[in-house]
């Protein structure tokens, strides 16, 4: 069974490297073979019967397109009829024009290429998500050295967590598994982010609890919450190294709706419903009141919805904030909240 | 005759023992860290390296209590058992790091207790011990024969002697054996004889070339301050199972010694130091049988299987922990790993998740957790890689002790050399299936075995760096990672 024997050699030899085996592709002559060995061990993924068979060929998107391609089609005729017009109104009036229709044309296309990448950028972070949990499942090596990289990759421009990466770059030579390499790197680079998160999310659902008891009407602060909320998603998904135009802002609150959705029944373990009852106590005191502090934890809950779908990593090492922690915030007297940890 | 009733008194000692203990840890919060391996295992340089590691606060990133730094210090403490001599810590530090060689074979029990103060992860500022008791791995081949007659311990001794490669070594043993007669008269002459012969056998058999483990009993080839009184004075007979021992016959003599030395000395050893566990890590050599071939290997299984039924694994409970402590961590430990390339390192787990198969699904349906790595507690060797003949083969680097020899080669202490042991397989069924599935030295002489895992000195360290290891981090944080959050 044995091809290769044990053999021994001078450390002077020159076929002897004393290399970084990590680089080293082919020391393992059946690398593939054991890695099918490790997904066969991982729990199969069932496509979902509830949802119908993704289509090919899709009528609505064939719709749309053509659609969107009629009205850029008679955008561009209106604009160049216009040009036109100026042109025989005098040349100077056409030539500022066409100045202006060319600098539209390249911020629009400048606009979309920016949407493209946050778009990517927020996929790549999805991706990683998922790896980074099947890693955790099959403690490989060389996928747990990938997530980490890809990490690094990710918050290379975050100047806060320099002395961290610098770390964990440190550690990238060592011996550790897969799971505990993730999970190292959820501890260095994740937690100083987690922290500002909570903060962030803290901060904006008092902003809303304050606002909502002052305002004199219900519109108001129906737009306060609805600014305030994108804001706070926004600024999580640059804090946690995405960076959403638009279009993402959209995906991702649609995102963070979902998942309210899907974890709604754990609100009961969360401690909505005490929150909630303590809502009735309080708007027995003042309806105002009980209704700010209510608007105030739907925000924290929807922020906290909000980290867990735009965190790159899933929570493993590090415990995910609860409700509880900040409702205790927000009913706090304020020094007192800056002095928690 | 009395058993039951020792039985009896034996439970009520250990329930008693273990309400006492559940009263002193609700005051001070302690883990009971049992350190399980045969001889050789390398349960003092694990103990040694999990200390300093501790103490000194060495690179530990895994472990996360320690990287996080909520371990405010660890501190050395006076031991709870007065009557138990202390775990010679500073000796063996000083042995590895100064004089660089391993530390001697423990010839008697020890023990060792350490005070974390760490921080919890709420704030609270706590403080929790660390027990650890280090025993000479052969004692622990003694457990098993607590549920074993003297008759069925003579019966199976035999079986085993009479199979190759044990039946060329016990060929003294067996011919003394073949002139004694069971029903007659005892003779102390004889029995002396007899005892002697089979501890020669069964030192024969502890050989590096054999490595065979299933040796009890265990004081026979460590026998303390034991040594020549009539406990250790006995040795199989070829006597039928199911028979009855004439009065003052040879028999009865080999019975009742046999007897009184699982009273005397096999009892309170389990009862002072395996009945109270909280975790336990299992180090298991795999390296040094491969080195000697498929017999040994499956011998060790069958040793390793026998000690680990007389552990108690499953989840604690508040019950549990009153009257009938539980370990519901067991960490199996394949030690040495770094005498293999890591990429080697998930094959030989592997081995070892085979080789403690039926521990790990009874200790899982218990209810414990359990993990399996390869471990190095004291990493003696760098990485390398050899070139030869396009292709690249995964090397290590280390100095091989005075004596040891590789193909032609032999090694004066002092070299440093890069060395590939051989392949290890990637189905480990391959070696436990087949008998003839690689050589080892048992039957071929060295150049000829298809492993070769040879003898390192430890690392050569500066003055004041830390001890390198492989996942020692990852032990600790299994072991007593959720203690200190």
């Amino acid at each position: 069974m044995n091809q290769r024997r044990p053999t021994a050699f001078a450390v002077n030899d020159p076929n002897v490297i004393v290399a970084e085996p990590d680089r080293e592709t082919d020391l393992l002559q059946t690398r593939t073979a054991s890695n099918a060995a490790d997904e066969a061990t991982l729990p199969a993924t069932l496509p979902d019967p509830t949802m119908p068979p993704r289509r090919r060929w899709r009528w609505g998107t064939l719709f749309w397109s053509a659609l969107g391609g009629l009205v850029t089609l008679g955008l561009g005729l209106a604009v160049t009829q216009l040009i036109d017009d100026l042109f025989t109104r005098s040349t100077a009036l056409g030539w500022l024009g066409l100045v202006l229709a060319a600098i539209a044309t390249l911020s629009f296309v400048a606009i979309v290429i920016r949407e493209v990448r946050g778009l990517l950028r927020l996929s790549a972070i999805e991706e990683l998500r998922d790896d980074a949990a099947a890693t955790l499942a099959s403690d490989n090596r060389d996928d747990g050295i990938a997530v980490v990289r890809a990490l690094l990759h990710l918050t290379r421009r975050t100047p806060r967590l320099a002395r961290a990466r610098k770390t964990l770059n440190a550690h990238l030579d060592d011996i550790i598994d897969g799971a505990d390499f993730v999970r190292l790197a959820e501890r260095h680079l994740m937690g100083p982010l987690d922290r500002e998160a909570r903060q962030l999310v803290s901060a904006a659902a008092k902003r809303v609890s304050i606002v909502t008891a002052v305002s004199p009407r219900a519109a108001i602060d129906m737009i306060f919450v609805l600014i305030t909320v994108l804001g706070l998603i926004r600024r999580l998904a640059y804090l946690y190294g995405g960076r959403p135009g638009a279009l993402g802002l959209i995906r991702l609150m649609r995102l963070c709706i979902a998942h309210l959705t899907v974890t709604g029944g754990l609100a009961v373990s969360d401690g909505l419903v005490q929150q909630v009852l303590g809502h009735g106590v309080v708007a027995k005191l003042s309806s105002r009141l009980g209704e700010g502090v209510l608007n105030g934890l739907l925000t924290a809950r929807l922020g906290l919805a909000a980290i867990e779908t735009i965190r790159p990593l899933p929570f493993a090492a590090l415990t995910p904030p609860k409700l509880g922690d900040l409702a205790a915030e927000l009913t706090r007297p304020r020094d007192a909240a800056d002095r928690a940890p | 005759m009395s058993d039951p009733i020792a039985n009896i008194l034996e439970q009520g000692r250990l329930r008693a023992g273990a309400l006492l203990d559940f009263g002193k840890h609700l005051i001070h919060p302690t883990v009971r860290l049992g350190v399980t391996g045969m001889s050789r295992a390398g349960k003092t340089v694990f103990i040694t390296a999990l200390v300093n590691g501790l103490v000194r606060g060495g690179r530990l990133p895994v472990f996360e209590a320690l990287a996080s730094g909520r371990v405010a210090s660890a501190e050395l403490a006076p031991q709870p058992d007065d009557g138990v001599p202390r775990f010679d810590y500073e000796t063996h530090v000083r042995a590895l790091t100064v004089e660089r060689r391993w530390p001697e074979s423990t010839r008697r029990i020890s023990e060792l207790r350490l005070a974390i103060e760490y921080q919890a992860k709420r704030g609270a500022l706590r403080t929790l011990t660390l027990d650890i008791v280090d025993y000479p791995g052969e004692w622990l081949l003694d457990l098993p024969l607590l549920n074993k007659s003297y008759e069925d311990w003579a019966r199976e001794t035999l079986t085993a002697s009479r199979q190759a490669p044990r039946a060329a070594l016990a060929e003294a043993w067996h011919r003394h054996l073949a002139t004694l007669d069971a029903n007659g008269p005892q003779d102390e002459q004889a029995a002396l004889t007899a005892a002697a012969l089979f501890t020669d056998y069964l030192r024969a058999c502890r050989d590096r070339r054999f490595a065979i483990s299933m040796l009890p009993p265990g004081r026979f080839l460590m026998p303390g301050d034991l040594a020549g009184s009539p406990a250790l004075t006995f040795a199989p007979l070829d006597v039928p199972p199911d028979g009855v021992a004439p009065a003052r016959s040879l028999w009865a003599m080999m019975q009742r010694r046999y007897e009184s030395y699982k009273a005397v000395l096999v009892r309170p050893f389990f009862r002072d130091h395996f009945s109270r566990l909280d975790r336990q890590i299992v180090l298991v050599d795999v390296l040094s049988t491969l080195n000697a071939g498929p017999e040994a290997l499956r011998d060790l299984e069958g040793a390793l299987a026998a000690i680990l039924d007389c552990f108690n694994p499953g989840r604690r409970s508040v019950l549990s922990s009153l009257f009938k402590p539980r370990i519901d961590r067991i960490l199996f430990a394949a030690t040495k790993a770094d005498h293999l390339h890591r990429s080697s390192h998930d094959r030989l787990e592997a081995i070892l998740r085979r080789l403690t198969e039926r521990a790990i699904s009874r200790a899982t349906f218990a209810g414990a957790s359990i993990d399996v790595i390869a471990l190095a507690a004291v990493r003696a060797t760098r990485e390398a890689t050899i070139r030869q003949g396009g292709a690249n083969l995964p090397a290590i680097l280390g100095t091989p002790a005075a004596g040891e020899v590789m193909g032609a080669q032999v090694f004066d202490g002092n070299t440093e050399i890069a060395m590939f042991p051989g392949d290890l397989p990637e189905d480990p069924n391959v070696f436990f299936n087949d008998p003839s599935a690689f050589r080892g030295l048992a039957s071929v002489p060295a150049p000829d075995a298809d492993f070769r895992f040879l003898h390192l000195l430890p690392p050569a360290l500066a003055e004041g760096e830390p001890l390198p290891h492989i996942r020692l981090d990852r032990t600790l944080e299994f072991l007593i990672g959720d203690r200190l959050s």
